[in-house]
């Protein structure tokens, strides 16, 4: 599957923001990503803040350390996804929902006694 | 664009034949090419669905192969194509019409409930209403508002109406060879989650009946009763309980009116328990139905209460909110685990 590379600059989280401090990344590299998944939390002079995923993808490279600093405008992650002629297309509305290859669960059951 | 829909031999497979590997959009066009193939009175029609061949490419190259006069765009007015299937049906006609999502249906509802339910019974049998209604229904694609409707309880509420939803190609491929040759009218409810879901198929010719469902899953301690994409992810927590020790019976209730009281109830005395999953929300939607049902049938096999997994009570939510509205793996988990404790 033929894959291209798309990378999320840090973007101004505040009124004019000039950069922030990587606090901690909540993904690693190799991780598969949904969109809107914590991605970082970052600490900016207002506050510290949790990015969210801006997309759903493979995390190739994170581009800052934690403790470092990035401009507004950095690099901060890229995305390796499945290039757009080779995905299923979802048509003109919608997308197509990922299937996952082992579904997540919380819950674990106690089997009956009876 | 990606060439999604295959383009080989149209038609339901000799017994034997093997399997082909179909997505359910493509299983949904190998069945209206079988159907405007063996019945020249079969009609296909809706917003997009000729010239482009359908939002979700289900009608691709239908118009190509049988012509503008059979398969053909309409103009962007729910209320006009269920209408004209009324108009179509009355002269003799098969319609197969299309409205393009769930949400659309409200400005046919009219046309739906008082006149395609209703004829054959106002005209004592001398007009049946032989139209499919293919409706690409519930969420699960972060689609826009109006786009992940869940309308099985006001169709299957609605007396004179079938009401069916396939949860996998090959179901969805018999279902509505079946659907489209009765002469009832019949809402044929597509998952659109479900629509990429590709397995090898064998395209069969029906051969349950109207109004039966099936077991896809035995089990022992508890029946999980789904319908559309719901049956996958039963099929999911199915999966998972067996990791625990907790063997579930995953029931495909498929058609949605009428119900399968006795496929339900036989399978709901065997386990002793039931939990209904459902996309809709959870007042008055289905779940209750089959809440009632198996109280009725199955009162003295119950070990405890029917427990509903549904949606919530309020209007669909946007796109990314999508995940804490449908039933997801561990509400349904924890509905099992209720009713195994009670």
């Amino acid at each position: 599957m033929a894959e291209e590379s798309i990378t999320f600059t840090l973007p101004d989280l505040g009124e004019g923001l000039v950069e922030a401090t990587v606090l901690e990344w909540q993904v690693a590299v190799g991780d598969v990503v949904a969109r809107n998944a914590p991605l970082v939390e970052v600490e900016t002079t207002k506050s510290a803040v949790v990015i969210p995923s801006p997309q759903a993808g493979r995390i190739a490279e994170l581009h800052a350390a934690e403790d470092q600093v990035v401009p507004v405008g950095d690099p901060l992650v890229t995305f390796a996804v499945e290039a757009a002629d080779e995905a299923p297309r979802a048509g003109i509305v919608g997308r197509v929902p990922p299937e996952e290859a082992r579904p997540a669960r919380r819950v674990r059951l106690k089997p009956p006694t009876a | 664009m990606t060439e999604l829909i295959e383009r080989a031999g149209a038609g339901p497979d000799a017994a034997g034949a093997p399997p082909v590997e179909l997505s359910m959009q493509q299983a949904v066009n190998r069945a209206l090419r079988t159907l405007l193939a063996e019945d020249p009175d079969v009609l296909v029609f809706g917003e997009d669905v000729g010239a482009l061949g359908g939002v979700f490419r289900v009608t691709d190259g239908l118009q190509r192969e049988f012509g503008d006069k059979r398969v053909f765009d309409t103009p962007l007015a729910e209320s006009a194509i269920m209408g004209m299937a009324v108009g179509l049906a009355m002269n003799g006609w098969r319609p197969v019409p299309e409205l393009q999502f769930d949400g659309f249906a409200y400005p046919a509802i009219d046309q739906i409930v008082n006149q395609v339910a209703r004829m054959n019974y106002r005209t004592r049998g001398s007009a049946p209403m032989p139209i499919t209604l293919r409706l690409p229904s519930f969420g699960g694609i972060q689609a826009p508002e109006h786009h992940g409707e869940s309308l099985e309880a006001l169709f299957a509420h609605t007396p004179g109406l079938k009401v069916v939803a396939p949860s996998d190609p090959a179901e969805a491929y018999t279902l509505l060879l079946q659907s489209v040759r009765s002469d009832d009218p019949v809402v044929f409810m597509e998952p659109k989650a479900r629509y990429w879901d590709r397995r090898p198929v064998r395209l069969r010719e029906p051969s349950d009946p109207i109004g039966t469902s099936r077991v896809v899953r035995e089990g022992s301690h508890a029946t999980l009763v789904a319908w559309g994409a719901m049956v996958h992810k039963c099929l999911q927590v199915a999966e998972l309980a067996a990791e625990d020790g907790v063997d579930l019976e995953v029931l495909d209730l498929r058609w949605l009116k009428p119900v399968d009281t006795a496929g339900l109830a036989a399978s709901v005395s065997r386990t002793g328990r039931a939990v209904v999953v459902h996309e809709a929300p959870l007042t008055a939607g289905l779940g209750a139905e089959v809440a009632a049902l198996v109280t009725e049938n199955c009162f003295r096999d119950l070990s405890g209460p029917v427990q509903r997994v549904t949606g919530f009570d309020v209007p669909y939510p946007a796109g990314p909110l999508e995940g804490q509205y449908l039933p997801t793996i561990d509400r349904i988990l924890l509905a099992v685990q209720r009713t195994l404790e009670y």
